[in-house]
């Protein structure tokens, strides 16, 4: 149907409008709040006061504390929407790249995983750009499950997604986790103990991506014509000289292949009465409805090919990315929001994040009915999404402390709960420099795989075999390849004033942030914000002392140099650790050191938990 | 509130802290022999047939030459001059095997019985022993990593019982002193406006997760004064055990672990690296070989000398082990039918083989050990049901050793 031009026009004007607005779904989602708690007759919260908010914010939104100049430019603005300036400011700013690529990176497990030659340069790259660019969640999504193609290509990092895990039905039971937050590994192996999924479900799931596979070495046909001679000589006269060549044409060779054949094979030890081990299953999707397949070879024919063969390639897995990020799937929207919901305000929307089930809408069906439209109206759009929550006056209102006993309603704001790692290392570094965001990158950072790939472009098998016998052995090689990229990217300035965020696995473990409880990204949201001992040695007798505490150069120590009065000195260091000023029963703590009670406010539990 | 309350008025439940957090205190299980494991772990996969496996074809033996041993029949190779002297005190298990034949993934079934997957990550064997021996008096964490490697996760059982790491045997726990600009007194000091300040904020923001971190405090309090904490500061030690070691630093971590079971650690995993020889292996191997030639040696000469082997496992292990052909480059490829781990102490057969691989070394022939056996016969002989079972955040049964069995004829 051809829509006539003006409509055309009427409707994106309408969507604009919508977008445009984030502050009226604030409004509709405290109304949606304010209904409940009349009907369960529960007092709303009080609203929190322009520090907490400040603090709070910048926590929430950018993944740190605000520095004291921040602070007090905030609290100096007498602007009446200045609450909603700042949320605009803060989503649009460097940090905000920053404290999300790292959310996001921890569920997409961007992660070096060695064995398949698997670099997450490009991956993360290609992670950070899309919330740089604040691509579209659902439009995300799509791009990670149907990735295709070669894996250093500079932009197609979404590869990044299989390459890490191309144990095909594993990859499967992740995605669905990941995009639908629901558990159905179990099934893999037997049918699901509690759920409905059974492992037929499983391998019906499974047909839509089957044959897609992770290959790091030219094609077979590529490599006995034009490689395998020279690696046969290369193997036999030196090891460096051959191992160059292999990895140097792994990095310009690595992709992944397939798309589906919408075929899949049950395993050869299947026991249940539905089916025959090695059985031909067509692709089906587990709720919802089954987007249309257009096979090339009948199932009769497939079922007569060799065990291992599933048919031709039909890209059914375009099928599935189509299924799963649907507006009309039931699980892809209302996971997305459960997930952001428990970012920002700590508690289950609708369940646990990897753990939900189809019916569940959980405590308050009518918020998540409403959140889920917004989502929606919104396309996805991660920003305007967080505009309405912040926004919200459920976001602004005092935080709360969950006991053993906590109030019928517990959705109407945030909750105190510890922040998480990077945010509590990116928190001091915002103590020891006047911008702290300065190392967040702008645009596309090559590494040694990407500059190789770039560079060997129009290599010809000649100039791999040149460079190989030219290159001293594999480690030379690959610190060559970072060096060179490294002088193509900007200066991010002195690493130890880099965010969480900047660290790429080339530059070493963020000591810190691994004591604090960072992910190791093996598994889906798999941070922790559990005390244990090295932690807190850390925090006691570690290097805030140094960097810090009793470092002149620190931002904050420069800021109170100049500061007389010493009662005035001691509200600046209340503002900036804790974000507030001192209250009247702290005054009696300024007769200590300054040293000593620096020590004391990073150490306590106000600055490592958000209230 | 001064340092000694905060010390001494730490709470026994809740708390994140290992040895603060266990079981009242037990009897060891009966049949149990070992107190204590140490277990030396060789990432990278060990060359069977240049160090303990010797007795095949000549030619799989490439440039090793063979040493006689202190005990008939047993033979080493040349790189292990030293062991060669005290093989009295180890047992050889020649016919191990696993199922995998990459690094991370041969990693990680060799320390926690599993092969790895995305939806869970298992805890090393470690964890499970940490977990299951703990007592409430225990002053010192029972799972400590020495070294560089992988670090001894708990995987999904609770954070509290991963290994608490000390990378460098010399330095000793990272920050478990006070930092040098800061007084005994001046501690104090600090902790008493921490303690007015977190109460503060506790009356109207106070939840399990913040007392948690107070308990935390205080027991790492607790750890930091503790009179076992010198436990890791090898410069204690009398000057008739350190002579007994060089100055290497795998040495110094064998050392250290001695010094740990002294106190009563049940777990000490020492990591050392570095046998991935697919190039050039007889001219990288023999210093690392020398490494743990000499600090292995010491090490048994040390928990003899303190009366600790009866009551100590020692454990040498690999991921795998290396192929019998020696590849054009001069070095081995990785092969997981068939290679070689030790065990010492304990009760253990010393002075023994067990299993063998086919004289081409090719395979596993004779007495075969997988990975899983081998971690349940530690278990075992620490009084523990390698079936023992703990459940995953979402429910999902695991037993310690897999489907391991402990093979109980390692032991008289």
């Amino acid at each position: 149907m051809k829509i006539p031009f003006i409509i055309f026009l009427l409707i994106l004007s309408v969507t604009a409008s919508v977008v445009a607005d984030p502050r009226a779904h604030a409004r509709e989602v405290d109304q949606i709040m304010a209904t409940e708690l009349k009907k369960l007759g529960q007092e709303a919260r009080p609203q929190i006061d322009d520090y907490t908010f400040c603090r709070r914010l910048y926590l929430d939104a950018i993944g740190r504390i605000p520095t004291l100049d921040e602070l007090d430019q905030f609290i100096a603005d007498k602007r009446a929407d200045k609450r909603a300036r700042l949320i605009d400011n803060l989503l649009n700013s460097k940090g905000y790249n920053s404290h999300w690529y790292n959310y996001w990176a921890d569920l997409l497990r961007v992660k070096y995983v060695g064995d398949k030659l698997h670099h997450p340069g490009n991956y993360a790259e290609w992670v950070k750009e899309s919330v740089r660019t604040n691509k579209p969640y659902n439009k995300i999504a799509y791009e990670l499950i149907n990735a295709n193609g070669k894996l250093y290509k500079p932009g197609n990092g979404a590869t990044g997604f299989y390459a890490r895990e191309p144990m095909a039905l594993d990859h499967l039971a992740n995605s669905v986790k990941t995009f639908l937050g629901m558990s159905i590994e179990c099934a893999q192996c037997h049918d699901h103990p509690f759920d409905d999924w059974t492992q037929l479900d499983f391998y019906k799931l499974a047909a839509f991506t089957s044959k897609t596979y992770l290959r790091v070495d030219p094609l077979p046909a590529d490599e006995k014509e034009k490689f395998a001679k020279d690696r046969k000589i290369l193997k036999n006269k030196s090891f460096d000289e051959w191992i160059v060549y292999r990895e140097s044409l792994r990095v310009k060779h690595a992709s992944i292949y397939g798309n589906g054949t919408g075929y899949s094979r049950l395993p050869h030890d299947y026991e249940y009465n539905d089916g025959e081990p090695h059985e031909v299953m067509e692709a089906d999707v587990l709720f919802g409805s089954m987007p249309v397949i257009h096979y090339k070879m009948p199932k009769d024919k497939v079922e007569k090919l060799n065990k291992k063969q599933f048919g031709p390639q039909i890209n059914s897995r375009k099928s599935l990315a189509n299924w799963m990020t649907s507006r009309e799937n039931p699980m892809f929207t209302k996971a997305t929001v459960n997930r952001l919901w428990y970012r920002i305000m700590g508690t289950e929307l609708v369940g646990p994040i990897g753990g939900l089930d189809l019916e569940s809408t959980g405590d308050h069906p009518a918020l998540t009915e409403k959140l889920v439209e917004i989502m929606k109206v919104t396309d996805y759009d991660i920003k305007a999404f967080l505009t309405v929550l912040f926004n919200s006056q459920a976001y602004q209102s005092k935080a709360l402390a969950l006991k053993a006993t906590p109030p019928a309603y517990v959705l109407d704001g945030p909750i105190v709960r510890r922040l998480p790692a990077e945010v509590i290392v990116d928190s001091i570094l915002s103590l020891r420099t006047k911008d702290p965001d300065a190392s967040v990158a702008t645009k596309f950072r090559w590494d040694g795989f990407t500059h190789f790939y770039d560079k060997s472009r129009n290599m010809t098998v000649k100039n791999f075999v040149d460079y190989s016998i030219a290159s001293p052995g594999r480690a030379k090689f690959q610190m060559r390849e970072e060096k060179e990229a490294k002088e193509r990217n900007r200066d991010l300035g002195p690493k130890s004033l880099w965010r969480a965020s900047t660290y790429t696995h080339n530059d070493g473990q963020h000591l810190a942030s691994i004591l604090m409880g960072q992910s190791t990204r093996d598994l889906i949201d798999s941070a922790n914000t559990q005390p244990d001992i090295p932690q807190i040695l850390y925090l006691m007798n570690g290097h805030l002392e140094g960097h810090v505490i009793r470092d002149p150069k620190a931002y904050l120590n420069q800021k109170i140099r100049h500061e007389k009065d010493r009662a005035k000195r001691m509200e600046m260091i209340w503002k900036a650790v804790l974000g507030r000023l001192p209250k009247p029963s702290e005054r009696a703590l300024f007769k200590h050191k300054q040293a000593d009670v620096m020590w004391a406010l990073l150490n306590s539990n106000e600055f490592k938990f958000v209230r | 509130m001064n340092r000694r309350e905060f010390i001494y008025s730490v709470g026994m439940s809740g708390m994140s802290i290992p040895f603060l957090n266990a079981a009242p205190s037990a009897a060891l299980a009966p049949g149990s022999k070992a107190k204590s494991v140490i277990n030396i772990f060789l990432s990278g996969g060990l060359s069977q047939y240049d160090s303990f496996n010797v007795e095949v074809d000549k030619d799989v033996l490439g440039k090793s030459a063979i040493l006689k041993s202190n005990v008939d029949g047993i033979r080493v190779s040349n790189y292990f001059p030293t062991l060669a002297k005290q093989m009295d005190k180890l047992l050889v298990i020649n016919a191990m095997q696993t199922n995998q034949g990459a690094h991370p993934a041969g990693i990680y079934k060799m320390l926690t019985s599993y092969n790895p997957r995305s939806s869970v990550t298992h805890p090393e064997l470690g964890a499970w022993i940490n977990k299951a021996l703990t007592r409430e008096q225990d002053s010192l964490p029972n799972f400590v990593s020495i070294g560089n490697g992988r670090s001894g996760t708990a995987g999904f059982l609770s954070g509290q019982w991963a290994a608490l790491p000390v990378r460098k045997p010399n330095a000793g726990i990272d920050f478990a002193n006070r930092h040098k600009a800061v007084s005994a007194e001046t501690l104090d000091q600090r902790l008493d406006i921490l303690a007015s300040l977190n109460k503060d904020f506790d009356k109207d923001h106070g939840t399990k997760d913040t007392q948690s971190y107070q308990d935390s405090y205080k027991g790492s309090l607790k750890f930091m004064n503790s009179k076992d904490i010198d436990a890791f500061e090898l410069k204690k030690e009398s000057e008739k055990i350190v002579k007994l070691y060089d100055g290497q630093e795998f040495s110094r971590s064998c050392l250290l672990a001695g010094r740990l079971v002294e106190r009563g650690v049940r777990y000490v995993k020492v990591n050392l690296g570095g046998w991935d020889y697919h190039d050039a292996l007889y001219d990288k191997f023999p210093q690392n070989a020398s490494r743990l030639d000499k600090g292995l040696a010491s090490l048994l000469e040390h928990l003899s000398q303190k009366g600790l082997l009866d009551s100590t496992l020692v454990v040498v292990s690999t991921e795998f082990g290396r192929k019998p052909l020696v590849n054009p480059n001069k070095g081995r490829d990785h092969h997981p039918d068939g290679f070689t781990c030790l065990m010492a102490g304990a009760g253990v057969k010393a002075g023994e083989i067990y299993g063998s691989t086919s004289k081409d070394g090719k395979k596993a022939e004779k007495d075969i050990l997988d990975v899983t056996d081998f971690n349940a016969t530690i278990a075992w002989r620490l009084g523990i049901d390698p079936n023992l079972e703990e459940k995953s955040p979402t429910g999902r049964p695991f037993k310690l050793a897999n489907r391991g069995k402990a093979r109980k004829t390692l032991f008289s």
